[in-house]
């Protein structure tokens, strides 16, 4: 990809999560953290999309890389990491390949519909993978820590 | 002293239900801002169990929440909330997470928790100015992101203020949601044509795809799936479902447009 192209990719996308962060009602004090989060999403997927072939593990990369970045800073700024990832994941949240699958199967065009149903699914399937395999390993680590409190007491 | 027992033990019982009503209407205001289930069953056992029930019960989906709690003493009480409308807002799921924290660090009196859970819900205007700049700002950046052009970008940002009036102004009155995210589709890609038609953007197809990307429910799908992998599939598949019934409004809104619109232009 030209880099002129990359830029206009990382820029976009920070900006479009600047207003998903506006839109959901982020704290105030958030709303940079969470875009910086987008903007790290999009490079990312840039950088994954450049390595690898399958749309699955495309996604699967900046999914992992912005449940890592929530959760550190989430500690960082002592707030719940959820509304960080729900921002910073949302450049590839397949919105438009939802639109586009949906549109298909209701003007009839069955080959397109299920080349992108298939598409649409593996990118989902990536996304979620890629939260849940981090955000496991942080609850059971949490338990754990939990745990040792509650015997030490 | 037979009375006394008997009062003692019936205001016991009132302070069950009442732990167990403010639990389910914290649960039930953290699904309406957007929490994740797992999350907010597991908020909902830890402000009984603060409040000294001896175990906790609680099923939640997306559209209702229900509990059972059981006292030291084998009592039992079940109540259940049912969850209508639900928008995502952060800033309230946060003061909601930092209250459940600090009534299960301090335990206060549950009266005064429930006005406190009461003080975070103050009715405003329901014209937001930074909701609707954020409407309008992620309009453009996704206009953009999928390659749009800039005026493109400049001509969704009216459309955007639009979809947020709308939803501001019509969705609150409690119109069928089906119905309503349809017609603000149609309304969106009828504007988006017209403004092309004009001169006004270049790209239909991009200022329609930003504008998109505000009412499709694509967090919702990856919500979905990511709860059903962690094990709730019940709220999971309702999730799924909803998000796949909302798209195919919306894609039916845009088509309907789409079709007017070539035949007008």
């Amino acid at each position: 990809m030209v880099a002129n192209e990359i830029f206009r990719l990382i820029f976009s996308g920070f900006i479009g999560t600047v207003g998903f962060t506006l839109l959901f009602r982020s704290n105030k004090k958030r709303v940079i953290i969470s875009s910086l989060g987008g903007a790290m999403v999009c490079a990312v997927y840039v950088l994954s999309c450049h390595f690898f072939e399958s749309e699955l593990i495309q996604n699967l990369f900046p999914a992992l890389a912005a449940t890592v970045y929530a959760e550190i800073m989430a500690r960082v700024t002592k707030a719940p990491a959820t509304p960080i990832l729900a921002c910073s994941i949302i450049p590839l949240v397949p919105g438009g390949k939802l639109y586009y699958t949906t549109y298909y199967f209701v003007m009839g065009e069955n080959e397109l519909f299920r080349e992108s149903l298939g598409a649409l699914l593996s990118i989902a399937g990536g996304l979620a993978v890629g939260i849940i395999l981090i955000s496991a390993i942080v609850y059971e680590f949490n338990r754990f820590k939990f745990k040792q409190i509650l015997d030490n007491e | 002293m037979q009375d006394n027992k008997i009062i003692s033990e019936s205001e016991n019982n009132a302070g069950s239900e009442k732990v167990l009503s403010f639990a389910l209407d914290l649960g039930k205001s953290m699904v309406q801002c957007g929490a994740e289930i797992n999350r907010v069953e597991e908020t909902v056992k830890r402000v009984c169990f603060a409040y000294g029930m001896s175990s906790t019960h609680v099923f939640s989906i997306i559209s209702m929440i229900y509990a059972t709690v059981i006292e030291k003493n084998g009592k039992t009480h079940t109540q259940m909330r049912r969850i209508y409308s639900y928008a995502p807002n952060f800033d309230r799921l946060e003061q909601l997470n930092s209250l459940s924290r600090k009534i299960c660090k301090e335990v206060p009196d549950i009266e005064k928790a429930a006005q406190e859970l009461k003080s975070l819900f103050v009715k405003k205007n329901p014209f937001r100015p930074t909701v609707c700049l954020g409407y309008i700002i992620a309009a453009m950046g996704f206009t953009v992101f999928f390659g749009g052009t800039l005026w493109d970008a400049v001509a969704s940002a009216p459309i955007a203020l639009v979809i947020y009036l709308m939803n501001a102004y019509i969705k609150s009155t409690g119109v069928n949601r089906l119905f309503y995210t349809a017609l603000s589709s149609f309304v969106a890609g009828f504007l988006a044509l017209t403004f092309v038609h004009y001169g006004f953007g270049e790209n239909a197809n991009m200022i329609m795809i930003g504008d998109i990307m505000l009412i499709i429910p694509g967090l919702m799908l990856v919500n979905s799936v990511r709860e059903m992998l962690c094990g709730d599939i019940m709220s999971g598949l309702l999730r799924l479902l909803e998000s796949v019934i909302l798209s195919m409004a919306i894609a039916c809104g845009f088509a309907v447009a789409i079709i007017i619109g070539e035949g007008i232009f």
